[in-house]
């Protein structure tokens, strides 16, 4: 009964010796590859857990910080990481054709969409560190004594947005000025009369947190914001770090597209490189509405 | 030779099944659904929904639309639509863990009481 392989059997080209058939082994391939994807759903849900219990504690502060970010900026960056996932989606597609010059367009196509992403996340990070917002010392743009943090995103004034540029409301008291060491961003004098209008409807850990001798105390509002921003900055880093190990495996795809090896038989790893990037692009999905959208609407009203 | 043919049949078969999933206009129509969903989520989060209609409607209607794109994405862009139980079965559990952490960990912190984050 001693049958070899290469005698008897029919053996698809991308076939490895320990499966049975294709059908066999692109299913323990796609198995293994959400096995990773859900621990990396429990990776970031560590962090979007930590948003939860913040946000419940002072949603008020959650939307100063969400005000303070630039939602033009965010909602592009969806519609890139969108567009990206299609082109991805294309190239696993043309992948099955076993047409390489699309799969290698494609993946090209991606590759841009996804540097576009972080050039747009790279905008915004710097307007976040003129703007001192950056919750660490020494990482905002320091300013001298008497000047202000520069205004945020101030080039770029949307439709139907309204102005949240904290440095545009004058300071006139004396103790506004830092030197900006560890994020004393200025919080828009709008969202403080927000959120002195919302006191009566405060949780508990808002009315400790916000007030000193009973009195909304700004210093400690700002504080909150802080907490936001630490969550934003990580979240949106982690995600940017995913974003970079994606092109990097984009150039490996490309390369072994090159080489011509993946066929329509055998495109494993091109399906595979796909599920990651949709997957990035999930998360990108949820921090979006999270972290940009949410408690926008308090001041749409006020342009 | 009969079992080769018949393998190469089979496997002729598995490949018709993969191309079935979704043509260029189907990926087309997933990808324009998510871009007017974008545009849709960005305009109601600028729209003052919990005064209108309830207090955290806002929150609501921005989750239920990201669910729903999640939903897409993971369905076509991830073709999970079309594969087997076994993969249904992982992602759902990616996503039932996820609900137990932030649930227990909610009824943790909103029995406590306010006694800490105070500074």
């Amino acid at each position: 009964m001693a049958h070899t392989h290469d005698s008897d059997h029919y053996h698809a080209p991308g076939l490895q010796h320990q499966f049975e058939d294709m059908k066999q082994q692109e299913e323990s391939v796609s198995i293994a590859m959400w096995m990773f994807l859900v621990q990396e759903i429990m990776f970031f849900g560590g962090l979007f857990t930590v948003y939860l219990v913040f946000r419940s504690r002072f949603p008020m502060a959650f939307a100063a910080g969400s005000n303070h970010l630039n939602a033009f900026l965010g909602g592009l960056n969806t519609l890139v990481l969108i567009v990206s996932s299609l082109t991805m989606a294309l190239t696993v597609y043309y992948a099955q054709k076993g047409n390489k010059s699309m799969q290698m367009i494609l993946i090209v196509l991606t590759m841009i969409f996804g540097t576009v992403f972080l050039g747009v996340k790279a905008v915004e990070y710097t307007d976040k560190s003129n703007h001192g917002t950056i919750p660490v010392d020494g990482w905002n743009r320091k300013t001298s004594v008497g000047e202000h943090p520069a205004a945020e995103h101030s080039a770029l004034v949307l439709p139907f947005e309204s102005k949240v540029s904290a440095a545009e409301t004058t300071s006139t008291s004396e103790e506004h000025h830092y030197v900006n060491p560890k994020g004393e961003f200025q919080i828009d004098k709008e969202m403080m009369d927000v959120i002195r209008k919302e006191e009566k409807f405060f949780t508990k850990a808002e009315e400790i947190g916000y007030k000193s001798n009973g009195q909304i105390d700004e210093n400690k509002v700002r504080n909150k914001i802080r907490i936001f921003f630490w969550i934003y900055f990580v979240m949106t880093a982690l995600h940017a770090l995913h974003m970079i190990i994606g092109l990097g495996v984009m150039l490996w795809l490309l390369w072994k597209a090159w080489l011509g090896t993946f066929t329509a038989e055998y495109f494993a790893p091109v399906e595979m490189a796909g599920l990651y990037w949709h997957f990035v692009d999930i998360v990108w999905i949820f921090l979006f509405p999270l972290l940009y959208l949410l408690g926008r609407h308090f001041l749409a009203g006020h342009s | 030779m009969a079992n080769q043919t018949e393998e190469h049949n089979t496997h002729a078969h598995a490949q018709e099944e993969h191309e079935e999933h979704i043509r260029i206009p189907g990926y087309l129509l997933v990808f324009g659904f998510l871009f007017v969903m974008t545009i849709v989520t960005y305009f109601v989060a600028l729209t003052d929904l919990d005064s209108r209609l309830f207090p955290g409607a806002n929150t609501l209607v921005a989750l239920l639309i990201a669910f729903t794109k999640m939903s897409v994405v993971v369905l076509y862009f991830m073709h999970v639509r079309w594969q087997s139980k076994l993969i249904w079965l992982t992602a759902l559990a990616g996503f039932f863990w996820l609900a137990i952490m932030f649930s227990f960990t909610m009824q943790d912190y909103l029995t406590r009481g306010s006694g800490v984050f105070t500074n």
